[in-house]
């Protein structure tokens, strides 16, 4: 029996590891934990335009609790559809596709990480005053004619109303969390978060 | 559909805050969403558990909100009960008559209503044979044959006719001295109402009360989580009509939220149809004054599972 010579006991490090390497001079492990889910949404889930925001420098933290950061991005496909919304959608024979993509927040975490009420309501509050930066969003769908385009009007201005009232929800984002703990493998999972009581999709 | 007198006596015995009375269990569903859960069984059959009757027992939560609400005291009920040996003869007396007066009502309205449908049914029999009657004329005048079988035919419905009308008379007769057994549930008229120098102070309610009456307020009803695996299910409506909403849990503002914890809550949440929401207080006991000032400060978040 004959056993092979490892010539190189080291493997090259991973895409992710460059990443973070060379985006994170600091040791801040919540830069890590940003980079990691962003890598995710941009590869794995194909989303674009996305951009690292701060929360405002008042938010407590401490060395075992950083001070959260925030990603907003352009998912390729819609994400979360109000119930209610979707019958106003299905009435008009609108599709989520025939909606102009929407940029959304991601909450980055990493399992084991101390949450509370209070850090969540200050990353919603925080999420209004974030100014995103300026992106084309509007030339990466065809702009649809006729019928469709007069409902897609009335669709939207149902919308702006309903932002006001609440009725189709209000401030939503993504709760990203990684494993990075023993043995993790670098799952991210994503889980939706709203503000408020918010009847579920499927009752 | 009377409403029962306010406020509503809520029995506390032994930890436990139960409601006897039917009235005021169906008067706080329908107007305060309050459902309880029913614990009463047969005592002859305690394994049986699937139908279930009064009494009502309430979580601490739902007669804190009662109380606080104004529509609910608390009453300890053994010491209540004390005034029962007290009870003067005369009295006691009375209230015999009382409930023998009520029963004979009871089986009186029963033994009309008995005759009203037997009445009904008679009536429509009689139409019947008048119409076979009828027929039959027409058919003899056609056939311009008299026949003596079909008058015999018609005979045994006109026997039947005149029996129960005799003995009608006779069972109101007999009724007067069978008058039906009636069980009250509560113990309220032999006893005076207990004055409210006498009531116990609002229920020990556990730190998750806020968010209860936060949701309460929002129209919710709410029951206890023990099935689902949180504190409360929430429901849009009447549980016998809708689906709930919600697994709810609640937390203090700066309690720790293991974030395990909100990936168990909200894969079990969309498992079952159901949002996952999770809210507390921002004032801790500490800070605020009463536990009203605690519900003001109230916030709360769906979480639902993303499917990506």
């Amino acid at each position: 029996m004959t056993t092979k010579r490892i010539e190189n006991p080291m493997p090259e490090p991973s895409q992710l590891t460059e990443l973070i390497d060379s985006m994170s001079a600091s040791t801040n492990p919540q830069t890590a934990t940003t980079l990691q889910i962003l890598h995710n949404l941009q590869y794995q889930h194909l989303w674009t335009s996305l951009q690292i925001h701060a929360t405002p420098a008042d938010m407590a933290s401490s060395a075992e609790d950083p001070r959260p950061t925030l990603i907003s991005g352009i998912p390729p496909h819609r994400v979360y559809t109000h119930p209610d919304e979707q019958l106003y959608m299905l009435e008009r024979g609108l599709r989520d596709d025939d909606l102009r993509p929407e940029r959304l927040f991601v909450i980055p975490t990493a399992q084991g990480q101390r949450w509370s009420l209070r850090r969540m309501a200050a990353v919603f509050d925080a999420m209004s005053d974030i100014e995103v930066a300026a992106d084309d969003e509007s030339d990466t769908v065809a702009l649809p004619e006729g019928a469709k385009a007069e409902k897609l009007e009335e669709y939207y201005r149902k919308r702006a109303e309903a932002d006001i009232t609440k009725e189709w929800g209000s401030k939503r984002a993504l709760l990203g969390m990684v494993d990075k703990g023993m043995g993790g493998e670098g799952t991210v999972v994503y889980y939706i978060v709203q503000e408020g009581e918010v009847k579920p999709r499927q009752n | 559909m009377d409403n029962p007198t306010l406020p509503i006596p809520i029995s506390y015995i032994s930890g436990r805050y139960l409601l006897f009375s039917i009235d005021a269990v169906t008067y706080l569903r329908r107007e305060h969403h309050i459902c309880g859960v029913l614990i009463g069984t047969l005592s002859q059959l305690p394994q049986q558990n699937v139908f279930l009757g009064l009494p009502l027992e309430l979580m601490p939560e739902e007669a804190r909100l009662l109380v606080d609400k104004g529509v609910a005291c608390i009453v300890d009920e053994a010491k209540a009960h004390g005034g029962m040996e007290s009870l003067a003869e005369e009295d006691r007396r009375q209230y015999l008559r009382e409930l023998e007066s009520q029963g004979l009502h009871a089986s009186r309205l029963l033994s009309d209503r008995r005759d009203q449908n037997r009445e009904q049914v008679l009536k429509k029999l009689d139409e019947k044979s008048r119409a076979k009657a009828l027929k039959a004329k027409e058919k003899k005048e056609d056939k311009d044959v008299s026949s003596p079988a079909s008058e015999a035919k018609e005979e045994p419905l006109d026997l039947v006719a005149p029996e129960p009308t005799t003995s009608t008379p006779a069972s109101k007769n007999t009724g007067r001295q069978q008058a039906m057994g009636v069980t009250p549930a509560t113990s309220y008229p032999p006893l005076p109402q207990p004055n409210s120098s006498q009531h116990l102070p609002p229920p020990e309610v556990p730190l998750s009360y806020p968010l209860f009456a936060h949701l309460s307020t929002r129209g919710y009803f709410l029951s206890p989580g023990l099935r689902f695996g949180c504190q409360y299910v929430a429901y849009p409506g009447d549980p016998l009509r809708f689906h709930s909403h919600f697994l709810t849990v609640s937390s203090e503002w700066d309690e720790g939220i293991d974030l395990m914890g909100i990936v168990n809550g909200g894969r079990l949440g969309t498992g079952v149809k159901k949002g996952f929401l999770l809210g507390g207080p921002q004032k801790s006991r500490d800070e605020a004054e009463s536990e009203a000032e605690r519900v003001e400060s109230v916030r709360t978040f769906s979480i639902e599972w993303a499917g990506m």
